[in-house]
């Protein structure tokens, strides 16, 4: 058990590595540096080596990743290339806008992907299949002229209060996480109806049925430890999904999270501002993942397997 | 089976939809009466300020690419000139600029009457500080003080700067205007934080989004209208809109055309700023076949303006007359309105021995709203002469190192800057801003001469003049000039028609009642 554990972890942070390696070597590949973008055709020649050399552009790209991956195990995550800000500041100042979200649109999305899971029949495959292709902005859009527009029960736009926590107004939370929350709750339920239409039709589960055990309790006992890890699992990558979503939702929802930091990052070759916001993202579905690991080691001796025994 | 029937599933979601947007409205419902006095204040302006969608800089002498991190140092600091109403320097910081006979050496008076935050007077040294950290970042604001010797500048007293030119300059008033933040001498971090400043408001506090300033009530000019301004920085133009439409800010800036109709039948203000926004088409004067200036004047002939106009700024702007900047003061008013002339264009191309056409390729991207619009349907408006355009679009973040300033023929951007700032940018041999490639040295000396005019009326004329010439002569097609649009909920005023620097200034804006 605890060698498994141990695997886990491991696993884990060889994968935040990689997705670090990954993401510092895509934002290298792109054409044109921080200092190239800044400038914008302005200077050239020693003018543009000068400010890449104050910049340390000029090192190769393996000493800048090496020279960047101390800085953050020392816990200095470095500073921006476009503005100077401390990246720190850049990422604190937005991540609990981008938090709130996230969380909300899971709050929201997880019993709406149980829910959508249990379903069964054509229709029903048919909607959480379309639902969950539909693109977040489409949704946003849709979403916006119902709620905002028709019903005017929300603001079109969430300007969150100044100086105050993003959760003091809920009614400007409405439209983004419920423009998160519904294709990832259709994508996880799509991911799921295989698994637990499986686990509902095994005999235990019927026998439980049969014997009278209130519909709840099933689900719980019986039908929940085996599908716990493949939901966890895709429980993880929602949570990336829905943090890759924040860059659209804010955007059409004019908020500053950390999706509006990542967009700008990327588009300024602000590398070590993107690096930090994508292994933030990246943190949160390896975190997901280990979970489900875990939640896989402990399950493998629980009561399911007891009762298929039975 | 125990299948639920499908109506069910549909339902289900409805219901769950439903009760959470009516749990979180009626929550938000409850908490408005107690949080709307704080919120919207009628001393209050809500400012939603166009941002280029990058996190806030803090440095007022760099790049400010976002027209809201302008707003923000406009509050906070003073400049020493602003622009009128008419494009032409007022005094702000500094009260008056007079030159020796020679056009070389200004003294600039400074206000004697204004402090930073700190309690500091503002000096002649920390201009001077100020105005030298511009020069440094030269690269990063378009050279914006080139034409100063400042090592050879100097403070003559507190309230006295002598500021030294490389060459006569006779416009230093204008050079001056809109982006010299003055800041207290010797600061060295401007990472963390705005910086203490003598402007007309002061930061006290804000998120990532939103700067919030409070009126400063030691500042020398007009006491501001407002006591608080809420600066909050939105990319999206669309958001912008349905900000100020759905009440949660008082002021939007720079708005897409297709919403201003709609929204003033809805009873809000729309305040126009003419010349505000431009998409001349460069064709480099030393690169085939734009190096023949019949081909230059064929491709302007050819082109029709008003379809450009109607489509790309939905005819909310004016024609362009191939006028580099048309709401310059200098800019001449008499010229003929240049029309489509296609038998002209075509005798051109022949002229040139063109007439079997040509294939070139025209740049264009999708950095702002209808520059690949402008590039399409000038490819069709040129074909006709046997101009035969591939478009070619490109993305908008790497298109102004790859083809601004490189290419022999694209869409560029100009965005409301005064004819000398052109000058400086785009029209100075040897600059690799110098996009048409124009380097005409009897345009140059005609140039140095009227900045070595001290007479404001016959300078104007020769300027004017110049302008002219390049009109006929140079390689930028302008075809129309956009307005920019603001909307401003009822009962507020005072929102300039200022473009370019002067936009970034909302001091005086009233907030409504």
């Amino acid at each position: 058990m605890s060698l498994r554990v141990a695997g886990a972890l491991l696993r884990a942070g060889a994968l935040l590595l990689a997705a670090a390696v990954a993401v510092f070597a895509a934002t290298a590949a792109l054409p044109a540096d921080a200092i190239a973008v800044r400038s914008g055709g302005r200077i050239e020649g020693e003018q543009l080596a000068a400010l890449r050399a104050a910049a340390g552009l000029d090192r190769p790209v393996v000493v800048r990743f090496l020279d960047w991956l101390g800085g953050l195990l020392t816990g200095d995550p470095g500073a921006s290339l476009v503005s100077g800000r401390p990246v720190a500041e850049l990422v604190g100042q937005r991540a609990l806008v981008s938090a709130v979200l996230v969380v909300g649109a899971l709050v929201l999305a997880v019993p709406l992907a149980v829910a959508l899971a249990r379903s069964r029949g054509t229709a029903a495959g048919v909607l959480v299949v379309a639902a969950a292709a539909l693109p977040p902005v489409v949704v946003g859009v849709g979403l916006a002229a119902l709620l905002a527009g028709g019903w005017q029960l929300v603001p079109p736009v969430s300007l969150l209060p100044a100086g105050r926590p993003p959760w003091s107004r809920p009614a400007l939370l409405v439209l983004p996480v419920l423009t998160l929350a519904l294709p990832t709750a259709a994508y996880a339920a799509g991911q799921l109806r295989g698994t637990v239409a499986d686990v509902i039709a095994r005999p235990f589960v019927r026998d439980a049925e049969l014997r009278g055990v209130p519909g709840p309790a099933v689900a719980l006992r019986y039908v929940g430890p085996l599908v716990a890890a493949p939901a966890l699992r895709v429980l993880a990558v929602s949570a990336g999904a829905l943090v890759a979503g924040t860059t659209v939702v804010e955007t059409l929802f004019g908020m500053s999270g950390l999706g509006e930091l990542l967009v700008a990052a990327v588009r300024t070759r602000d590398v070590p501002v993107v690096q930090a916001v994508a292994l933030l993202a990246a943190a949160v579905v390896v975190a997901g993942l280990l979970l489900a690991d875990l939640a896989a080691a402990a399950t493998s001796s629980g009561p399911a397997r007891r009762g298929r025994r039975a | 089976m125990n299948a639920p029937p499908p109506g069910r599933l549909g339902r289900l979601a409805a219901t769950a939809l439903a009760v959470t947007a009516l749990a979180l409205a009626g929550c938000s419902a409850g908490g408005a009466p107690a949080a709307s006095p704080v919120d919207t204040p009628s001393d209050t302006l809500r400012y939603a300020a166009p941002s280029a969608g990058r996190a806030a800089t803090n440095d007022p002498h760099g790049l400010l690419p976002g027209e809201s991190d302008i707003v923000r140092m406009a509050l906070t600091y003073d400049v020493l000139t602003v622009p009128g109403p008419d494009g032409a320097p007022q005094p702000r910081l500094a009260t008056a600029w007079t030159p020796d006979d020679t056009l070389t050496r200004w003294t600039v008076t400074l206000r004697d009457d204004a402090a930073f935050s700190d309690g500091r007077p503002v000096t002649a040294t920390d201009v001077l500080f100020s105005l030298r950290r511009m020069g440094g970042k030269a690269a990063e604001n378009f050279g914006r003080l080139a034409m100063f010797d400042l090592a050879a500048s100097s403070a003559s007293d507190s309230a006295t700067l002598l500021l030294v030119t490389t060459a006569p300059y006779a416009e230093v008033g204008t050079a001056l205007m809109g982006a010299t933040f003055v800041v207290p001498a010797a600061t060295t971090d401007f990472t963390a934080g705005l910086v203490p400043g003598s402007g007309p408001f002061r930061p006290t506090g804000g998120d990532a989004q939103t700067t919030v300033f409070e009126r400063n009530d030691e500042w020398w000019g007009p006491p501001p209208p407002s006591r608080v301004i809420e600066v909050r920085a939105i990319a999206d133009p669309a958001a912008r809109v349905q900000a100020v439409q759905s009440g949660e800010v008082d002021l939007a800036g720079s708005v897409p055309a297709v919403s201003v109709v709609p929204a003033e039948a809805a009873g809000f203000t729309a305040v126009r700023k003419p010349g505000a926004t431009m998409y001349p088409v460069v064709m480099r004067t030393d690169t085939a076949p734009f190096d023949d200036p019949r081909v230059r004047e064929a491709v302007k002939l050819a082109t029709d303006r008003q379809q450009l106009l109607d489509t790309v700024f939905l005819g909310q702007g004016e024609l362009g007359n191939d006028l580099i900047t048309p709401t310059d003061p200098s800019s001449p008013r008499d010229l003929p309105q240049r029309t489509p002339d296609l038998d002209r264009a075509r005798a051109l191309m022949t002229e040139a021995g063109l007439a079997a056409g040509v294939d070139v390729t025209l740049h264009t991207t999708t950095a702002y709203p209808g520059m690949d619009t402008t590039a399409t349907l000038l490819a069709q408006q040129l074909a006709p002469i046997g101009i035969r355009a591939t478009v070619q679009i490109g993305p908008p973040d790497t298109y102004f190192v790859d083809v601004y300033g490189t290419e022999p023929f694209y869409v560029s951007f100009l965005g409301g800057i005064p004819f000398l700032d052109v000058v400086r940018v785009a029209l100075t041999p040897g600059s690799p801003t110098n996009e048409t490639a124009w380097a005409d040295p009897s345009w140059a000396s005609a140039l140095a001469t009227a900045l070595a005019d001290p007479d404001a009326a016959t300078r104007g004329d020769k300027l004017g003049e110049l302008q002219a010439r390049l009109r006929d002569e140079g390689g930028y097609l302008v075809w129309g000039v956009g307005d920019r649009v603001d909307l401003a909920a009822p009962g507020v005023t005072g929102v300039s028609s200022a473009i370019g620097f002067g936009a970034g200034f909302v001091d005086q804006v009233t907030p409504p009642s």
